[in-house]
């Protein structure tokens, strides 16, 4: 429905309703086209004094309705007004109306109300994330930054998590201050991006950059910049964090993919107890490897050539400078077919170490543990993600953990139209926001979305102080 | 001239506006005429003239003179409430505000309700609530509608006359009953044994159970009607155990009854280890034939999050012969788990049975599953697919230049 451009009358709005399909809930669909066309308020108000007129009442959905509108136009007064006959009506609000008043008051010079209403929904429920940051907008724009801080923390210890505009803004409104406990906090908040790993998008890199520089007296510049394979920012030749784990999060990490990964509830899901036993004894007595193989992940990269052709091809292409291979492959491989060549697998034999488990055992969990097994030089090459393993791990903090030991160990053969493989090295530093006190790198992306978890930004922002 | 006149016909109507919305602020500057000019207003429309100014912020005052009593009412109670009551003043507000949640809610369903760890949770346990709530509403009206028509056909056949003589009487259940129980106890003595792993209770949520359970119900209703039924055997079956107090929800009394044969033992310890065939579909095992000396073993399990491999490895660990129904073979699968229902299985099971035919065996698979039967190969069926949409791709684009030539050489006739 087209709603109507000015205010209508009740018999006019009788006939409207009466030429609707479902006039039951005429009203409802009204209202909801007004907001999509943004409709002057006054329209809204005609329909609902035509509804209160007829029913006495107005139902509180289209309440809510009405006050969408009202806060998408900025009418203060109106919402004030609706939070009034709300607030004698019912004894309590849902969460639906308190975000739309929150936003609404938020925006006006009656913030602080927007303030006390967040105080009456904590008595009620857990705010959502858009009351929070609603709030901490408000605050911030009037220079409170102390408060909008406060509603940060109380934020995330009620582990809701906050956007990145959020964040974001925080940087754009601490612009120009000079305040020791304020740079304190912000700096926080780029602790907090290097925890969970998540990278600033472009504008947010930007307005991290502008409140570096315009820090009064702190003499900041920030560049931006690519950082070389070596890992050293061309900038300031400062030699960014490697990829290593430290001995505890490495023997964590290790821990934990035995437990979760390759146990997980049941042993038997992924392999056999034997299995997996006659599996260590091969590792223990063959270590320590520099490269493990995902045999049949790296056989079917061209799926012209022969599977055993292309597992050839990347075992010479690996098989350099003495290093100690392993591959990892299944019992199939072993029976000779025209995928797998007796001949070219025997050859391949010499020049590696081969595991070969059951059929339907998962190879990927041997691949992780011998890697681990190894030690940190050792690399491995998939080009799995190994997502499912990672969802395997049960918390927060070890994912992350893989995800930066993946990061640096993982090898990706790519194809190129010639015979030969061309092996994408591991990174060597690890791409997270980092500090040395005097400079910052901050890694990140050019698009708002993050798409793939497991690709990383090349570029970066690079800030140091003079 | 006409013309002339509809121009200033909505020039007219035009400036109406305009002079309206100078009216309403001026009312706004002086709120104590407001009610003035409301009454002239109402007198106004009386006088049947339509088109003119509106009071915008009537609602308001008609919202807030019918609270005036009731907010008078409300201020003494107190407003302390304990955390159940404003569980529920929430809900009541979520419906009103037209979200799916239930009407009524009983405390036990409260206590579920506030229990749940995450909101999406919450919100997805009050839809099922008031999807549970709808079906029962529609089920009840529409046995009070066969009621009625019932008395209805009652009320017309007394009239026409007293009464019928039978020559039967009707107790066609009944025999029915009687007779399936009879073949129920042949195959109990006779019959070929069936298997239902009930070990997977840690596996699944209450609600898993739950289905778990109404899908057992189901097949053992099956296989009760059927010809030649299994002899069926809940193994691993604990006693007070979930699955345990849901048969009873469903059997009551009848659970004491059933023939069939429940046992706290291993299906290991009651047959011979190398008759038992464990069916799940991630075995890569298929099954070609129904063997009617092997014993079938069917995990009682539903699966509604991502667990695969459950009951392959229980059989793994065990030792057991594996199989998983040829679905591929004969199906051209479409979308779908390849895990089916327990009762589907039965179905299938007691088909394979009685005519060995895997096609109707099959036709128990959900149509939405799968396009079609194949009678060759898929691998083949899927390169001559293949084929068949290079060509039309080839095709198309020749028809499309074709096409192109064609529209461009009537044009250029045209001229």
């Amino acid at each position: 429905v087209q709603p109507p451009e000015k205010p209508l009358q009740a018999e006019e709005w009788n006939k409207l309703r009466e030429d609707f399909q479902t006039p039951e809930i005429f009203e409802e669909v009204m209202l909801n086209s007004m907001i999509r066309c943004n409709s002057p308020i006054d329209v809204a108000k005609s329909l609902l004094s035509h509804l209160a007129k007829r029913n006495g009442d107005i139902a509180y959905n289209v309440l809510v309705k009405y006050l969408t509108l009202c806060v998408q136009q900025g009418q203060v007064s109106e919402i004030r007004d609706v939070y009034d006959i709300m607030k004698v009506r019912f004894k309590i609000l849902e969460s639906g109306a308190y975000n739309l008043l929150i936003k609404g008051l938020s925006n006006s010079d009656q913030w602080r109300m927007a303030l006390t209403l967040l105080e009456e929904v904590k008595k009620l429920m857990i705010p959502s994330r858009a009351c929070y940051e609603s709030c901490i907008k408000a605050a911030g724009r009037h220079q409170e930054m102390q408060l909008a801080f406060e509603l940060y923390s109380e934020m995330l210890a009620k582990d809701v998590v906050p956007t990145l505009d959020v964040l974001q803004s925080f940087f754009d409104f601490s612009r120009g201050m000079k305040d020791a406990e304020l740079q304190k906090e912000l700096f926080g908040i780029l602790l907090y991006l290097r925890e969970n790993q998540i990278y600033p998008h472009k504008t947010f890199m930007r307005s991290i950059k502008l409140w570096f520089e315009s820090i009064p007296g702190g003499n900041w510049r920030g560049h931006l910049t690519n950082i070389k394979d070596s890992g050293q920012c061309p900038v300031c030749h400062h030699q960014l964090e490697d990829s290593n784990l430290t001995e505890e999060e490495y023997s964590n990490l290790s821990e934990r993919i035995i437990r979760d990964v390759i146990h997980g509830t049941d042993t038997f899901r992924k392999t056999s107890p034997q299995e997996f036993a006659a599996f260590q004894t091969f590792v223990e007595n063959r270590l320590p490897f520099d490269i493990v193989i995902d045999g049949l992940n790296v056989s079917h990269i061209k799926p012209r050539k022969m599977q055993c052709e292309n597992l050839f091809d990347a075992v010479n292409c690996l098989a350099k400078e003495n290093a100690r291979l392993l591959v990892l492959g299944r019992k199939h491989m072993l029976v000779n077919s025209s995928n797998w060549k007796r001949e070219i697998m025997k050859e391949m034999q010499n020049k590696a170490d081969f595991f070969f488990a059951e059929n339907i055992s998962e190879d990927d969990a041997f691949l992780l543990y011998a890697t681990l097994r190894s030690g940190k030089h050792c690399k491995f090459v998939t080009r799995d993600f190994l997502r499912d393993h990672k969802a395997c791990l049960s918390d927060s903090l070890t994912r992350h953990l893989f995800r930066k030991w993946q990061r640096g160990h993982q090898i990706v053969l790519k194809k190129c139209f010639s015979s030969v493989f061309s092996p994408q090295p591991a990174f060597r530093y690890d791409c997270v926001v980092q500090t040395t006190g005097d400079t910052w790198h901050i890694p990140y992306k050019d698009v708002f979305e993050e798409k793939y978890s497991y690709r990383v930004p090349r570029k970066w922002l690079c800030i140091q102080q003079k | 001239m006409q013309s002339a006149n509809m121009l200033l016909k909505k020039i007219v109507r035009s400036s109406v506006l305009p002079f309206a919305a100078q009216h309403g602020m001026k009312k706004d500057l002086f709120p104590l005429r407001r009610t003035l000019s409301l009454s002239l207003c109402l007198k106004q429309d009386n006088s049947c003239k339509p088109s003119e100014k509106l009071d915008l912020d009537a609602w308001k005052k008609v919202m807030k003179s019918g609270l005036q009593e009731e907010a008078s009412e409300t201020v003494s109670e107190p407003k302390e409430l304990s955390t159940s009551a404003a569980a529920r003043e929430i809900l009541q507000m979520w419906r009103l505000a037209g979200r799916s949640v239930p009407e009524n809610i009983s405390e036990e369903q409260l206590k579920t309700f506030m229990e749940c760890p995450s909101k999406s949770a919450k919100k997805k346990y009050l839809r099922y609530l008031h999807l549970k709530e709808l079906y029962k509403k529609n089920d009840k009206r529409k046995v009070e509608e066969k009621r009625e028509r019932r008395l209805e056909a009652q009320d017309q056949a007394s009239k026409t006359d007293e009464t019928k003589k039978r020559s039967f009487i009707c107790l066609w259940s009944n025999t029915m009953d009687r007779a399936y129980n009879w073949r129920a106890a042949q195959s109990m003595v006779f019959g070929q044994p069936l298997v239902f792993d009930m070990s997977y209770e840690k596996e699944m949520s209450v609600r898993e159970v739950a289905n778990t359970v109404r899908q057992i119900v189901l097949s053992e209703g099956c296989n009760r009607r059927s010809v030649d039924p299994f002899h069926i055997h809940f193994c691993n079956f604990k006693d007070d155990s979930l699955y345990h107090r849901e048969f009873i929800k469903y059997y009551r009394e009848a659970w004491g009854k059933l023939l069939i044969t429940v046992t706290d033992q291993c299906y290991t310890e009651v047959f011979p280890k190398d008759k038992l065939i464990y069916l799940t579909a991630d075995s890569p095992k298929v099954m070609k034939t129904f063997d009617h000396d092997k014993i079938y073993i069917v995990g009682s399990m539903v699966d509604k999050s991502i667990k695969t491999g459950v009951s392959l490895a229980r059989a793994k660990r065990l030792g057991l012969e594996t199989a998983a129904l040829p679905l591929e073979k004969y199906l051209l699968w479409n979308t779908g788990a390849k895990n089916l229902t327990l009762d589907q299985m039965m179905r299938i099971l007691l088909t394979l049975k009685d005519t060995a035919d895997w096609k109707k065996a099959l036709e128990f698979v959900p149509k939405r599953k799968y396009c079609g039967f194949v009678n060759k190969p898929v691998k083949e069926l899927k390169k001559t697919l293949d084929l068949i949409n290079m060509l039309k791709v080839g095709k198309g684009r020749e028809e499309v230049q074709k096409q192109f030539a064609k529209n461009y050489s009537k044009k250029y006739k045209l001229k």
